[in-house]
């Protein structure tokens, strides 16, 4: 295997690194990088866990090669998270009691951020929809969508912490 | 994951020029999301791809076009931007549903058409739809291009006609004629993420209340793509009527008898598909009137 050589923007900060050319995009970002947020459940593009951003659009991390992103802008968990405190986002999940067990809350907090960037007012299906790539074995979805909504409709917004 | 060497291809000519070269076998990479499951499920010791060719810099080969009769869809367009296309929307409206039942947001967002294709699922979402569209499919090579009606590149399921030293530039088909109406139905076995078991794509153009054309073009139905013309040729000339398109149902899943044999799963598949059709027909012929 011949090493690659890779330019990448990971949450604002670029990178140039030596590179394996079958590391996944998911390892390069736990491994590589340390991001930890971002975690790994199937591996095989069903559950979202993996979910990060690819210039604006939501992605499964373990589907995509480390090499094929030369020149892309990656956010992860870690990019949405102020120095201190949390994003609106996260602390609408907290609020409506959308995280239990916590292990699908990065992939769905990327689902919900790449929507709103482009849907600022989505309806409740369109944020069904939207993270229907997202599996939660704990919630059942209601208080995930209940947070989204809040966010969009602005409620969050004035208790949150931004 | 087995190891590999990477390549990216920054143009058409390139990717060509090092098919044609690269003696060790090559396997393309376009949105991944069938290939990196396929390479994942390859145990170590087991014969992989010696090489990895990522295409997905290409942009010449993405992207929709239309010539005012031809829309021309380049092999990297995600699903996503062909099911909101205002092209696609407004011409072939089938294959913008189809798309938009893809997986979920995160497979749409960078699964190609072109992967969907030659990737030759025979529950691929978007080949039904490019079947009852006429499409073509459109290869490229050092030594030439090569077009196919895209029903014909189909050999066997997960197998098409694609040559070593070939890249698939783009699928294309005429507009819709005026007037026509369309359907598109996918029965998925959960909502967002199942790949589908059953869908059907149908065409009807209907004047004065007589149908003057059909197309029926089932997924997972026959051993390869194609349009059901003795249920088709049914529907010319008649009135539609839920009998009518309950009869043509009926000869969809008898065709795939013909042609399928019966097999563990037709007790399921027969009503499917008969009702699935019909269904499609009625939802064809509602927007027409
Ligand atoms: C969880 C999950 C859910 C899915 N759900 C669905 C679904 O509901 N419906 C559905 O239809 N599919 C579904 N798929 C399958 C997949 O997402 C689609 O088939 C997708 O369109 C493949 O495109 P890609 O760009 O990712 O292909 P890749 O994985 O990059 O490539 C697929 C194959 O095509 C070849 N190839 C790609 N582009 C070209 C080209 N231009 N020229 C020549 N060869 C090429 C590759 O070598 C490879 O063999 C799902 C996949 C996953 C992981
Ligand atoms: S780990 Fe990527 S989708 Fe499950
Ligand atoms: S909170 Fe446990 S999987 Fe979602």
């Amino acid at each position: 295997m011949k090493k690659l050589k890779l330019n990448i923007t990971v949450n604002g900060q670029k990178h140039t690194l030596k590179i394996d050319p079958n590391l996944r995009l998911l390892d390069l970002l736990r491994e590589n990088l340390h991001l930890t947020g971002t975690k790994e459940g199937c591996g095989i593009g069903e559950c979202g866990a993996c979910t990060v951003i690819l210039d604006g659009r939501a992605v499964n991390s373990c589907l995509i090669l480390a090499g094929q992103c030369e020149g892309r802008e990656i956010t992860t968990i870690e990019g949405v998270t102020p120095e201190d405190g949390l994003s609106p986002l996260q602390q609408s999940f907290l609020d409506n009691g959308a995280v239990q067990c916590g292990f699908c809350t990065p992939g769905m907090i990327l689902s919900a951020r790449a929507l709103l960037d482009h849907n600022p007012t989505p309806t409740e299906a369109e944020i069904r929809e939207a993270i229907s790539g997202n599996l939660c074995r704990c919630t059942g979805y209601t208080q995930i969508v209940e947070a989204i909504q809040a966010v969009a409709d602005g409620r969050e917004e004035q208790q949150g912490s931004l | 994951m087995i190891p590999f060497n990477l390549e990216r291809a920054e143009s058409l000519e390139q990717a060509l020029e090092f098919l044609d070269r690269d003696g060790t076998e090559v396997k393309i990479i376009a949105g991944g999301t069938d290939l990196m499951v396929e390479l994942r499920e390859i145990s170590p010791g087991e014969k992989g791809p010696g090489t990895v060719l990522d295409i997905t810099p290409i942009d010449e080969i993405r992207g929709i076009k239309d010539d005012g009769s031809t829309i021309t869809v380049g092999a990297l367009t995600p699903h996503r931007e062909i099911s909101s296309s205002p092209i696609i929307l407004q011409y072939a409206p089938l294959l913008a549903s189809a798309c938009s039942t893809v997986g979920a947001a995160q497979h749409r967002n960078i699964a190609t058409i072109g992967g969907n294709v030659i990737n030759g699922s025979p529950a691929a979402d978007s080949v039904p739809a490019l079947v009852a569209l006429n499409a073509e499919a459109v290869f490229q090579s050092k030594s030439g291009e090569r077009v196919s009606l895209l029903k014909d590149i189909y050999l066997k399921p997960y197998q098409t006609d694609i040559k070593d030293d070939e890249i698939l530039t783009a699928v294309r088909f005429p507009r819709l004629p005026e007037g026509a109406t369309s359907s598109y139905i996918k029965l998925g076995r959960r909502n967002a993420l199942a790949i589908s078991r059953m869908n059907v794509a149908v065409v009807l153009v209907i004047k004065d209340g007589e149908i003057t054309e059909a197309r029926i073009s089932p997924g997972s139905t026959t051993p390869t793509p194609d349009r059901i013309t003795t249920a088709e040729e049914l529907l010319i000339g008649k009135e539609p009527s839920e009998e009518l398109f309950r009869r043509a149902g009926q000869a969809v899943s008898e065709e795939m008898i013909n042609r399928s044999g019966r097999r563990w799963s037709t007790p399921y598949k027969e009503p499917v598909i008969a009702a699935l059709t019909a269904r499609a027909l009625g939802e064809a012929a509602g927007e027409g009137v």
